[in-house]
């Protein structure tokens, strides 16, 4: 053989043209929506999320009467006109049903969202950090890790009183990244080990661009699970935190409708829905964010996609 | 072929029946993959089948399905399996679990880590034996002693977790526990592949031998035709899910009857021999000797580069140098992974650095390019003490010595185009910017020889073959212009057929760009085509160097026989 056959067969391409598409981050966007709707549970997850943003942005078109009208019968059963009527202060509780999932839902997303930024910033240098400054980035998250969340966030927020929703969100991010950046960490850790870290390095790529470029666009779907994890979280905690009357107390949110039925005793009265109807608003979103998190496991490990046994 | 050899076969003879298989992946929301196509073959009892295909070819998949073994979204599309005469396409899982024992049983590529790592060897066979409950109590022991000692192992081993063992341990405590069930055939699926190359050859003896006493009919499936023609006495030749070629071994290695055999048969020779030529190659000292170059091959290669290439002008030195890791655990000694190490690679050289693994060739890369320092020598690039260098000296070093890496499955980034991977050095290194950037871009990709260049450019990893992704390796090391080239195995993950271009590539470009290049591989063929002078490294220690030809064709130390050995060699077997 006088020409070798060897170059053509090395760039003998195998995948057929028809498949290899331009990359595109719509279409990956796309893909990973696609994956969540093909799994169950994050279906129902969706469609739970879906009713609760909309009822969130159409409540001035939903809710018969306004938030803090308080010109109704005090302590009024369930009626034609208010379906699950009044509160102690004499306020539609539907409407403020309706009116809170502004509240939980945009305190859950910023604080979820800002909670994760802070988790991915440290979590993943923290990761590829060797030697002395890691161990003291270790030892803050540690520290952090250890002291008991809930008290600390209710010092911090009796510290900042009647500072409103912003004190809340900046309470719970403080208090909520260390376990996504723990996580980040050991993730970057692995990913570290990969040759095409140490490729960027001799290619003479910075630290940060290592870490940001090259590292981060990997764990995408982890991030999004810390995401969905920590707005779960978060939505919980601002619950808490406004039943204890930590927030303020003069906003209507799912919280305080649970702080201001509490102190009306409203369970001795017989208006069990004033703290059930709430209540289980708090849990449905809180279920279909968990519920949306089992299908983001999916896009990170296509094993768990594809397997319905054998 | 099959005809014929069922025709003079009596039924009780044949122990496996596949007729007409099909396999195919079919994952959720996409078109279903053939992997396998209507496959027909018999093996009679006793029989040592192998096959062989390069990656891709379907061959593990067919192994799995004939065990039963596939996992969704394969699955079995057409065909029958019948084993001893019953059709196995159909069982259930109850049945199955029963046919494992007296049956088939399969050992794995990974097999070694196939091991429950909190229980020890002893735990896994008294489960083999509680579950199928063919052994009586009483004798399990002596069973399980009896089996170990049979793959060459001490019966101490049964009391030992499998983190105690190596790989090779492992390997070989994972085929006695397939033997334990007294199957009637074994599917070996790249039994070797993860192991140490002279571990390899030591587990493929052990396999062979075990077949020969047992008499257990085996189908050994590898991407070496080398291995499996030394081991078995019919070869079946898979590609891209057909089997092209099913014929005795020897009648394989005299007279392959397929192209595509043929082709992969070519590409084995014997690192010993006087003058070496695979395909598109001729090894370097015939080429100096007739003062030729490989023009050959320069041809398909495009003529570009009218910037002036710098030639190396520095030599890489090092003195005397060693590096001991702290032990492992309290009470053990240190790890000395280079010892008392010297060598210089002088400007344009290219050096092999050959030896199995844990010999210290890879430490010695990381010690050159400054991810590790010594604990006792020097390394020296021209003037600069590498040692001493910190972070913005090693990036300064990585301009003028870049690597190729071993992996290029993993030295890519999935989520970046060739282009963003490329541009990187040219942004970090060099003053080029914008559309002269670009540019240089296309011109390296042009340069090993990916073309349509702007094509290339633009793709994802993933749409590229092994062969193509580490030419995008190599073409980033070239990025900055260096004057050293240190290579990291960089062609033991490629199929066989892909491996000549690669090399090829490389060598050329050490020609023309005058870089110099450091080889490190424990593939002795390879070192052979492409340099002039090795380096056999044993435990740290250099236990031979020289001429590269010289070296190979009179071996002095005994570790360098023991490598060559290790080579496959479909020739010699017979």
């Amino acid at each position: 053989m006088t020409t070798p056959s060897t170059t053509p067969s090395t760039v003998n391409v195998k995948i057929p043209d028809g498949r290899i598409a331009a990359p595109s981050r719509w279409r990956s966007v796309g893909r990973m929506f696609g994956t969540l709707w093909a799994n169950g549970k994050a279906r129902l997850g969706l469609c739970l999320l879906s009713f609760f943003v909309l009822v969130a942005v159409f409540a001035p078109v939903l809710a018969p009467y306004g938030p803090k009208e308080n010109g109704f019968d005090r302590n009024a059963d369930a009626s034609p006109a208010h379906w699950l009527g009044t509160t102690a202060a004499g306020e539609d509780v539907l409407s403020q049903l309706i009116y809170g999932s502004q509240i939980s839902l945009m305190v859950g997303f910023a604080a979820g969202i800002l909670s994760t930024i802070v988790a991915v910033l440290i979590g993943l240098s923290w990761g590829y950090m060797r030697g002395f400054s890691g161990e003291v980035v270790g030892f803050v998250v540690n520290l952090f890790l250890v002291i008991p969340g809930l008290p600390l966030m209710i010092v911090i927020a009796a510290y900042l009183q009647n500072g409103g929703i912003l004190m809340i969100i900046a309470v719970i991010v403080v208090t909520g990244w260390a376990w996504g950046a723990r996580v980040l960490r050991s993730q970057t850790q692995s990913l570290r080990g990969n040759d095409f870290v140490a490729s960027a390095q001799f290619s003479g790529d910075s630290a940060a661009r290592i870490v940001f470029r090259e590292i981060l666009p990997n764990m995408t779907s982890i991030i999004a699970g810390t995401l969905f994890g920590a707005a779960t979280a978060a939505i919980l905690a601002e619950a808490g935190l406004e039943f204890l009357g930590l927030g303020d107390s003069s906003i209507v949110s799912w919280g305080t409708m649970l702080y201001w039925a509490q102190n009306s005793n409203s369970l001795l009265t017989g208006q069990w829905l004033l703290l059930f109807a709430p209540g289980l608003c708090i849990a449905l979103l809180a279920l279909s964010l968990t519920l949306i998190n089992f299908g983001v496991d999916g896009i990170s490990n296509p094993r768990l996609r594809e397997g319905k046994g054998r | 072929m099959t005809a014929m050899s069922s025709t003079t076969t009596t039924d009780e003879q044949i122990l496996l029946q596949v007729e007409q298989l099909s396999v195919e992946y079919a994952s959720p929301g996409a078109e279903p993959v053939q992997a396998v196509h209507d496959v027909s073959f018999t093996l009679r009892r006793g029989e040592f089948v192998g096959l062989v295909g390069e990656s891709g070819s379907g061959k593990s998949t067919l192994g799995f399905a004939l065990t039963r073994l596939q996992k969704p979204p394969a699955r079995i599309s057409g065909g029958r399996i019948l084993f001893d005469g019953k059709d196995i396409r159909d069982l259930d899982a109850e049945e199955l679990r029963r046919q494992r024992q007296g049956g088939f049983a399969m050992v794995l590529q990974s097999g070694m880590n196939a091991l429950n790592p909190v229980r020890t060897v002893g735990h896994h066979f008294q489960d083999i034996f509680a579950a199928h409950g063919h052994v009586p109590r009483e004798a399990r022991d002596a069973r399980a002693r009896d089996l170990i000692a049979k793959v060459g192992l001490d019966p101490a081993v049964l009391a030992r977790y499998p983190s105690e063992l190596s790989g090779g341990m492992r390997q070989r405590a994972s085929i006695a526990l397939a033997l334990s069930l007294e199957p009637q055939l074994m599917v070996f699926d790249e039994p070797t592949t993860a192991l140490d190359v002279l571990v390899q050859h030591a587990v493929m003896d052990t396999i062979r031998d075990l077949q020969h006493e047992e008499r257990f009919t085996a189908i050994l499936i590898s991407h070496d035709l080398g291995i499996v023609l030394e081991a078995t006495d019919r070869v079946m030749v898979m590609h891209e899910g057909r089997i092209v070629e099913d014929a005795a071994s020897e009648s394989i290695l005299r007279d392959p009857k397929d192209e595509y055999t043929r082709m992969l048969l070519s590409h084995y020779a014997d690192p010993r021999a006087e003058t070496i030529s695979i395909p598109g190659f001729v090894d370097l000292g015939t080429r100096r000797r007739e003062g030729r170059t490989r023009t050959d091959v320069t041809e398909t290669l495009p003529t570009v580069s009218q910037r002036d290439t710098r030639r190396a002008d520095a030599a890489i030195v090092l003195e005397g140098v060693s590096k001991r890791y702290p032990a492992p655990r309290r009470g053990q000694d240190a790890v000395t992974a280079v010892d008392d190490v010297s060598f210089r690679l002088e400007p344009g050289e290219a050096l092999a650095l050959v030896g199995a693994s844990g010999s210290g060739k890879s430490t010695i890369a990381k010690l050159i390019t400054g991810v590790e320092k010594p604990t006792a020598g020097t390394v020296r690039f021209g003037d600069i003490d590498v040692t001493s260098l910190r972070r913005g000296g090693l990036r300064e070093l990585r301009k003028d010595v870049q690597m190729v890496f071993q992996d290029p499955y993993s030295a890519l980034n999935p989520l970046h185009t060739v282009e963003y991977a490329l541009s990187r050095p040219i942004r970090n290194y060099t003053p080029l910017r914008g559309q002269e950037a670009r540019a240089r871009v296309l011109e390296l990709l042009e340069t090993v020889g990916l073309t349509p260049v702007e094509q290339f450019a633009a793709k994802l990893p993933h749409q590229l073959s092994g062969g193509q992704r580490q030419r995008v390796v190599i073409a980033r090391a070239l990025a900055s212009d260096p004057q050293v080239l240190i290579a990291d195995e960089p062609v033991s993950m490629l199929d066989v057929s892909l491996r000549a271009g690669v090399l090829a590539l490389l060598e050329d470009l050490r020609e023309r760009w005058g870089i110099s290049m450091l080889y490190i591989t424990h593939d002795l063929l390879s070192a052979r085509l492409v340099t002039e002078n090795i380096l056999v490294l044993n435990s740290g220690r250099v236990v031979e160097r020289g001429e590269t030809a010289q070296v190979l064709q009179h071996p002095e130390d005994p570790y360098t026989v023991e490598l060559l050995d290790a080579v496959p060699n479909p020739a010699r077997s017979r």
